[in-house]
């Protein structure tokens, strides 16, 4: 990777990642481009980039970002509710994540992975304030991004 | 990652996908790897993902050590 390529990846992170924790889903590649006035070609490039660099994981046809992790672009069963705005998380940890990343109380709504009992945590100041349960890894460490979207 | 009202729905969930149980988080435990794992802004130009040795950290922060947690590459 040269200087440039790197400069560029940062400043798309930087970009997606501003956009996302104002308004909770990631842009289009095309609002990518126009926000960092770079050509469609040269942001799906970067995107592809840091998408192998496992920041981003994009939507296999479009190219267009699935997950600016920890939020989703599509909705998930993992639904955070901030008091401006709800957004998705890819699972439990990454719906905390929202709320970690963004420092804001937050209300996550889910349900039961076997019952489908809803289930709904709060986090208050940062730390947890209500909710019962428990979260199951299906995957070894080692193995999560062999399916990230299935893990 | 799901989440399950007890360890028990957590069985039962196992054995309908006939899958082996992997690892069970508590919330507290759930909630200290998310802060530890997203706290660090990513718009910074200096952030980066952790290193293997630093995610090892935050996972036995969080009291995840053991095989199942071992993120290091096959030899």
């Amino acid at each position: 990777m040269n200087q440039s390529t790197d400069d560029l990846d940062r400043r798309v992170r930087r970009l997606v990642y501003d956009v996302t924790l104002r308004r909770g889903t990631p842009p289009t590649l095309a609002a990518t481009a126009d926000g960092l006035d770079t050509s469609p070609q040269q942001i799906a490039a970067s995107f592809q980039r840091l998408a192998a660099g496992r920041v981003f994981v994009l939507a296999p046809d479009s190219g267009e970002i699935l997950m600016a992790n920890p939020f989703s672009a599509v909705p998930t069963p993992f639904l955070v509710e901030f008091e401006d705005y709800a957004c998705y998380g890819n699972c439990i940890w990454d719906a905390m994540g929202t709320v970690a990343m963004r420092g804001r109380d937050a209300r996550i709504k889910t349900s039961c992975g076997d019952c489908g009992a809803p289930m709904e945590l709060r986090i208050v100041s940062q730390a947890l304030h209500s909710g019962h349960g428990v979260a199951h890894y299906a995957l070894p460490a080692r193995r999560w991004w062999d399916d990230i979207v299935f893990n | 990652m799901l989440l399950f009202r007890s360890e028990e729905h957590v069985d039962r969930w196992c054995k309908v996908w006939k899958m082996e149980q992997g690892a069970i988080l508590t919330l507290d435990q759930q909630w200290h790897l998310a802060q530890a794992w997203y706290s660090p802004d990513r718009r910074n130009p200096l952030w980066r993902r952790k290193t293997v040795d630093e995610t090892e950290v935050a996972l036995a922060a969080a009291g995840l050590t053991g095989p199942f947690w071992n993120v290091r590459p096959p030899a």
